[in-house]
């Protein structure tokens, strides 16, 4: 009888993660498409092929585990988990294949990294001469980075024919959690919506800004949308080697600061404003600490920076420092200063709040990454609240709450679980900071770094080269993975894995 | 006393013939530009690079970014100026290779702080060119099999997948 339902999970596993993997397959359809109208025919055919692989690897998968068409209902926590972490696995591998066949990446591994770098909305990348790559190819980095900021899960629920019981459990694996309507399927049409909407007014008001500056109507479109899909993503890819550099701009530059700042709020707080409820704006624990820690972590740069005397003017000051600093906090990763200017000009203290915001990071549930200005609102209201137990009479048994879309009971497993994911992060941090200084880097460029990856921003102090040794591409992947999928599904997947192999050799040993 | 030592240590590597000379019509690469921008900056120094993505005109310049495959930088130039710049580097194209002498700027208070270059002189050294695109007779074999190894899977999903008779003994 066990040996039946394990039999069946790999089976459940095996289709929901081929459903996703061909969901996002006939995503590959709009670069084809691009490179068709483009006229760029090898990159088309780089698609056809990269398309055909993941359709028969898709399907395979789905043939694999047919049966669980008819049996949803046994579906598990474990299997929601795993099959969120296994997809985006499979998925790198493949959605690498059209960078590994424009000729443009020293290594396949390199295709792997900045796959990764788009899934998780990362933006670090490691294209080699990024100004002379196809529309096509240019198409698919930003459809990465924006379907890796809904979520690839996401992206599939929405397509299911009919709802499934296992929905809400992939969902929440792939490290969201909130319900915007009592139905998943419906959520993630919700997200979708939201998204959509952004994605036509974004890429309008970038095309009419990039026309304004000089840019051509036909080119102003494609860096609008290729902008605007980073932008709202949170995921800092642009399609030139400048990066927000390469349009001279303070307009253009406003208008993705506002569209990076609405991307890394949660979507609950979006539709919750769609609804009328406009005071969530204020009371929503979550802006409230990523207001508290932006503005605290502006001023501070510009007085770190003001004692360097960087910059010569107000506007310089807004657009280097107060730009790069949300950027960074909202996990976005478009820098309007060289690489190495960070390391060069902004000093030890400047660096040091950089590594700090890229940390925190934005919303839960939004496209942003880091650990979250919900964990850190929640911790901090903890801290407060045994503070205050100490301060006062046993006997008074208060019930401290936090709003986060309704008002909750700030309950000591949920301080917990915050405190534990943060912890997490930290000590992902930590190793890759060991790592890159065992390497050779200096301890605050391989903070900066690790801090970069961890938190799914994608500013680079310069490390983040095609040089740097191959451990530490990889570790920066894991990284990658680990602070997207916030940790608890790579761990169910690992587990599965270990478990499914320590079965598997005690088998043996009893033959 | 600190203050002489590190002037006369600046004016060392400004003027070593080794180290990267700020003279004008010697050149120097955008990389160098910005690892050294402290000691360069209001200097009139020579870069030369491929013009990318296209000129965007302001009023009467343009800005231009030109990539001289260690990094890219933006030039601040005349419109009539920018204007010998016949092709720019894209995937279908190679852009014109420029030399271009001026004054480069750590943090230009003109341009909100950028790092960029303002032009005084500029030569196009090699006009650019339109790529060919050949498409390896391997790719086109790998898709030509692929599109039947698709088809045929396709073709087993919908036979086996929505095959009722299976769905019943389920």
């Amino acid at each position: 009888m066990r040996a039946r339902i394990k039999t069946y999970s790999i089976e459940i596993i095996s289709y929901y993660t081929g459903y996703v993997i061909l969901v996002v397959a006939l995503l590959m359809l709009l670069p084809i498409f691009t490179s068709l109208v483009t006229g760029e025919w090898v990159p088309m055919v780089d698609f056809i092929i990269s398309f055909e692989v993941s359709l028969i690897v898709g399907l395979s998968m789905i043939l694999a585990g047919r049966r669980t068409k008819w049996r949803s209902s046994e579906f598990q926590w474990k299997h929601g988990f795993v099959i969120a972490a296994l997809s985006w696995i499979v998925l790198m591998f493949l959605c690498a294949l059209p960078y590994w066949f424009s000729g443009h990446m020293k290594s396949f591994l390199d295709a792997c990294f900045d796959v990764m770098s788009g899934f998780t909305t990362t933006g670090l990348a490691l294209t080699q001469d990024l100004d002379h790559i196809s529309k096509g190819l240019n198409m698919w980095r930003h459809i990465l980075t924006f379907i890796g900021g809904q979520g690839m899960i996401v992206l599939a629920l929405t397509f299911l024919t009919k709802g499934i019981g296992g929905g809400y459990k992939m969902y929440v694996g792939e490290g969201k959690d909130i319900e915007l309507v009592p139905n998943i399927k419906d959520t993630a049409k919700h997200i979708w919506r939201i998204s959509i909407v952004y994605l036509i007014i974004g890429t309008t008001s970038l095309w009419l800004v990039g026309i304004l500056i000089g840019l051509n109507p036909v080119s102003a479109f494609f860096h609008g949308l290729f902008i605007f899909a980073s932008s709202w993503s949170t995921g800092g890819f642009a399609p030139n080697t400048q990066n927000i550099m390469y349009y001279h701009s303070a307009l253009y530059e406003n208008v993705t600061m506002v569209l990076f700042i609405l991307g890394s709020l949660n979507f609950g707080l979006h539709y919750a404003v769609w609804q009328g409820k406009r005071s969530e704006i204020v009371k929503n624990i979550e802006t409230q600490s990523f207001f508290v820690t932006s503005f605290l972590a502006c001023v501070l740069a510009l007085f770190g920076m003001e004692k360097l005397n960087i910059y010569p003017d107000v506007m310089s000051d807004f657009r280097r420092i107060i730009y790069n600093i949300l950027s960074a906090h909202t996990t976005t990763g478009f820098g309007s200063v060289y690489a190495r200017q960070f390391a060069l000009e902004w000093g030890d203290f400047g660096v040091g709040i950089m590594i700090i915001v890229m940390l925190i990071g934005g919303s839960a549930c939004s496209t942003a990454g880091g650990f979250k200005g919900l964990r850190v609102g929640i911790v901090f209201k903890g801290l407060i609240m045994d503070v205050r137990k100490l301060l006062t009479s046993e006997r008074s048994m208060k019930v401290y709450k936090f709003h986060h879309i309704k008002n909750r009971v700030l309950e000591d497993n949920i301080i917990k679980s915050s405190a534990v994911i943060i912890l997490c992060y930290i000590i992902t941090f930590t190793i890759g900071t060991i790592l890159g200084t065992y390497h050779g880097y200096t301890i605050m460029d391989s903070a900066f770094e690790t801090a970069s990856v961890t938190g799914n921003v994608g500013l680079s102090i310069g490390v983040t080269t095609t040089s740097m040794p191959a451990i530490m591409k990889i570790y920066y992947i894991i990284a990658m993975y680990l602070g997207r999928l916030e940790f608890l599904s790579a761990f169910a997947l690992i587990g599965y894995i270990g478990g499914g192999v320590k079965k598997l050799c005690k088998n043996l040993l009893k033959r | 006393m600190q203050k002489l030592i590190k002037t006369i240590i600046i004016l060392l590597v400004i003027l070593s013939p080794q180290a990267l000379p700020a003279k004008a019509a010697t050149t120097v690469s955008v990389n160098d530009l910005i690892e050294n921008a402290k000691e360069l900056d209001g200097q009139e120094v020579t870069i030369q690079g491929e013009t990318i993505g296209e000129a965007m005109e302001r009023g009467d310049y343009s800005w231009i970014n030109i990539n001289d495959g260690t990094n890219a930088i933006g030039v601040w130039i005349s419109r009539n100026d920018a204007e010998t710049v016949t092709s720019y580097g894209d995937y279908k194209n190679i852009g014109d290779m420029i030399q271009i002498t001026g004054i480069f700027y750590r943090a230009c208070k003109e341009h909100g702080g950028e790092a960029d270059f303002h032009v005084d002189t500029i030569t196009v050294i090699k006009n650019g060119y339109q790529v060919e695109e050949e498409l390896p007779i391997s790719k086109r074999i790998v898709a030509g099999v692929l599109t039947f190894a698709t088809v045929a899977i396709v073709l087993l999903y919908i036979i086996i997948v929505h095959n009722k008779v299976e769905k019943r003994q389920v």
